[in-house]
């Protein structure tokens, strides 16, 4: 079938553009929140006017990211209504109110406060603007928790059951917390702050490396790297928990995810496929190298299956994932940078332990900046990798089990969808091409070091001539 | 339980309605203030119109965002209908929305500040003619069969009563973003949108007459119940309201007031709400499907009225706080750093 012509075709492939772009923003946003929170309550406490300087230097990154996050948000939750209407009408006694919980809750909240937070430093007092501050990461975060309690609950729907065609619920809270909602939700979380985590890091590297303003960089290093520590190896273990709970509730997902075509049986060992390349039509690997025995290590730390793992076989072709490929690589990307990003944790932390790390020696650590540097963009590929894995793994299934994608779709004029997904992939590479640019000039331009710090302790300690005020004649966007 | 049936809808009908209004009052000014910048004399006043919105056209298109998830949570029938059966009109929407939003981020770093000003206007005016179209044919009816599924075609909603509907309330954003303006500039800037809004005014006035005659004759169902006791005595309020509104609002704008006219034309926006209301009660696509028909589960919509009818309070109230904290007149850079 020509898929140019395939309504539900193309309106996939328009939100699978739509979501993997709209994720490249809120992912930094909102790990990004946390992060601003930090430094806020970090100048609070010590009155260091580099922290303050930190907090306004990255918000900058923060609210172009944010603007972009806002713009690209709103077709995600429209395609619901738009090109997806079987699929809202059924689910949206759940689905729809959790979406709307999203809204009062999460978005509202980080809007109403972001204004106070980006432009209120010099109009309410600090400990309010602070307030404001964590309003907006709390609001961030709470987006995470209930778009992924929306997500797990498409993986794993729990709480009720399809009657004539519609999802009827019988116990919500039940379906809040369905099965993979806190594995998901603590996934996502880590995810966001472990991406912004080492874009901070990334940026500070680069400002190192080029001798620009090394004691003030070296310090968003530490904190991220701090935060590191523990983020890192949880994220790995979260991972693995989310993976056994696939192997457990979504056994198609799981094959997929391991181009594994053949059951293993249970008691015995089962080898493990490192790289492979799937056949989809012959129903095996054309080449593969595997680790053996290394599948019972990998799900259950030991040599033996305690449960059978199933093939891609046990299914009919119409009831298991397709592009098994992409899978099967998105999952092995996904954990190689996780893995990655750990070992550059430990890297990093031998040589702080070592005092490299201090701001007259860190320049020299040119290696471990130049992977600073090369980690930045890594967690975003980790990220969008890890929802491939999610979504297309859950194929044919919309709602996992219960609605098929082929009958959740509207049934719109092909032309129309192919329309609007041009217009997105086109809007879309302006919009990527465009944020690389202005983002990358606001890093060239650096952080103001000489802005004057708000608030109440900093009032000069002795008399002091008032200076004559000269007002700067620069263009507004120059004075920063 | 047969009560709570009927009751559950209805006052979900409301809340939807609130934030609805809500949004077309508040981004309505936004998007009129946009429309307003493509007729701007400079740039340097250009940048000053986005600069009265930087802290807040966020906080305002999320009324759109939330009004999006509650009609889905609250009226999935009709959430998956409407929005399908108005593809085109709610895309140019999006695109609209999207160019609007990424022009407050670039313009900022950007050289060419023509080009993210223009891109600002131009979504602003692309995003209020969606929507206008997206009304206009909600309220005209949309095509479905018994189960309430669309079975119209692509360009249903394109007729000259749908592009009244959309000009209108694109004068109607205009004339709320002048006011608007009014009250947060001074000088000729503040000058310019006296008159702007007095045109703007005039054109409202007779976008919403010639709908209001229009209404009751196209739409039978309406018309016997508007024109029967006791909702007639409120339908024939509402035009003798609305006169000794617009006289007041054109009284404030020739007094040269500066705060009245917007609380003028808001009420203005809120009678034509009251009176869009009764003529679409208790439908939520008209003549079609009532909100019972397209209502979630009870138990679904008291779900959601347990998390986000209580929130509804301190929403209004921390966005009232953001606009006290930004109150008075907008000059130069002073919401920059």
């Amino acid at each position: 079938m020509n898929i140019w012509a395939d309504t539900v075709a193309l309106s996939r492939m328009q939100f699978a553009l739509t979501a993997i772009f709209h994720m490249l923003w809120p992912v930094l946003t909102t790990g990004m929140a946390i992060y601003l929170v930090i430094v806020e309550g970090l100048w609070l406490k010590t009155r260091n006017p580099d922290y303050y300087r930190h907090a306004r230097f990255w918000s900058k990154l923060y609210v172009l990211n944010f603007g972009i996050g806002v713009a690209s948000g709103l077709p995600m939750e429209f395609q619901f209504g738009t090109n997806w209407a079987p699929f809202s009408e059924a689910v949206g006694d759940f689905f729809g109110s959790i979406l709307g919980f999203e809204g009062a809750m999460a978005f509202m909240l980080e809007a109403g406060f972001l204004g106070i937070m980006l432009f209120g430093w010099g109009r309410v007092h600090p400990v309010i603007h602070y307030l404001a501050t964590i309003m907006v990461a709390f609001g961030a975060n709470l987006s995470t928790f209930w778009i992924l309690v929306a997500n797990s609950w498409l993986q794993t729907p729990a709480g009720g059951e399809m009657v004539n065609g519609k999802f009827i619920v019988s116990d919500y809270f039940q379906a809040i917390a369905n099965p993979f909602m806190v594995k998901s939700v603590s996934h996502m979380f880590f995810a966001t702050l472990e991406t912004s985590l080492f874009v901070i890091g990334g940026i500070s590297a680069w400002y190192i490396l080029n001798n620009r303003d090394q004691a003030f960089f070296s310090r968003s290093l530490k904190i991220v790297l701090a935060a590191a520590i523990a983020v890192t190896p949880l994220q790995i273990y979260i991972g693995h928990l989310s993976a056994e709970q696939v192997s457990h509730y979504q056994p198609t997902k799981l094959a997929a995810m391991e181009a594994k075509w053949e059951t293993s049986p249970a008691g015995q060992p089962a080898d493990w496929s490192l790289l492979a390349i799937p056949n989809e039509a012959g129903q095996k690997n054309t080449w593969e190298i595997t680790i053996p025995n290394g599948l019972g290590y990998i799900l259950e730390f030991k040599k033996n299956l305690s449960e059978p793992v199933q093939g891609l076989k046990e299914w009919a072709p119409s009831d298991r994932p397709r592009m098994v490929g992409l899978i099967y690589y998105s999952f092995r990307v996904m954990s190689g940078i996780g893995f990655f990003l750990a070992g550059l944790m430990l890297w990093s932390v031998l040589q702080w332990l070592l005092g490299n790390l201090s701001p007259e020696k860190i320049a020299q650590q040119k290696w471990l900046l130049r992977t600073w540097i090369f980690a930045a963009p890594l967690g975003y590929i980790a990220v969008e990798s890890g929802w491939i894995v999610r979504c297309v793994g859950r194929q044919p299934w919309t709602l996992y089990g219960q609605i098929r994608t082929a009958d959740a779709a509207s049934h719109l004029p092909a032309s129309n969808v192919l329309t609007s997904l041009t217009l997105f992939a086109v809007v879309y590479s302006v919009l990527f091409v465009s944020t690389l640019y202005f983002g990358s000039r606001i890093i060239r331009h650096g952080p103001n070091l000489e802005l004057p710090v708000p608030g109440l302790d900093n009032q000069p300690a002795i008399e002091t001539e008032p200076a004559t005020f000269v007002p700067d004649q620069r263009p507004v966007e120059a004075q920063q | 339980m047969d009560a709570l049936v009927h009751f559950l809808p209805q006052v979900w009908f409301v809340i939807l309605a609130l934030f609805l209004f809500l949004y077309v009052l508040l981004d309505g000014f936004d998007l009129g203030v946009g429309i307003l910048s493509l007729t701007s004399s400079d740039e340097a006043r250009r940048s000053l119109l986005m600069t009265s919105l930087g802290n807040i056209w966020d906080a305002n298109e999320t009324w759109l965002v939330l009004m999006g998830g509650a009609l889905f949570g609250a009226f999935p029938l009709a959430y998956g209908t409407i929005l399908s059966a108005l593809y085109i009109p709610i895309f140019m929407m999006i695109f609209g929305l999207i160019f609007r939003a990424v022009a407050f981020e670039f313009r900022e770093h950007s050289d060419r500040k023509f080009l993210w000003n223009f891109a600002f206007g131009a979504g602003s005016f692309i995003a209020a003619l969606g929507q206008g179209f997206a009304l206009g044919s909600v309220i005209e009816g949309i095509e479905v069969d018994e189960a309430g599924h669309f079975i119209g075609s692509t360009w249903d909603w394109l007729d000259w009563r749908s592009l009244l509907v959309a000009l209108t309330l694109i004068q109607g954003y205009v004339l709320i973003g002048s006011t608007y303006l009014i009250l947060k500039t001074e000088g000729e800037l503040q000058k310019t949108h006296f008159r702007t809004a007095k045109l703007a005014a005039i054109t409202t006035v007779i976008g919403a007459i010639l709908i209001t005659i229009v209404t009751p004759i196209v739409y039978e169902a309406a018309r016997t119940r508007l024109l029967s006791p006791p909702l007639v005595y409120i339908f024939a309020l509402i035009p003798v309201l609305g006169v000794v509104l617009v006289g007041l609002l054109l009284r404030s704008l020739n007094r040269e007031e500066e705060n009245t006219p917007l609380i003028w034309t808001m009420l203005i926006f809120l009678l034509t709400f009251v009176g869009l209301g009764l003529i679409v009660f208790p439908y939520i696509i008209p003549n079609q499907i009532t909100i019972y028909q397209a209502a979630a589960a009870p138990s679904a919509l008291v779900f959601m009225l347990t998390f986000i009818g209580v929130l509804i309070p301190i929403m209004l109230f921390y966005n009232i706080y953001n606009y006290v904290v930004f109150r008075g007149k907008v000059v130069g850079d002073m919401y920059g750093e």
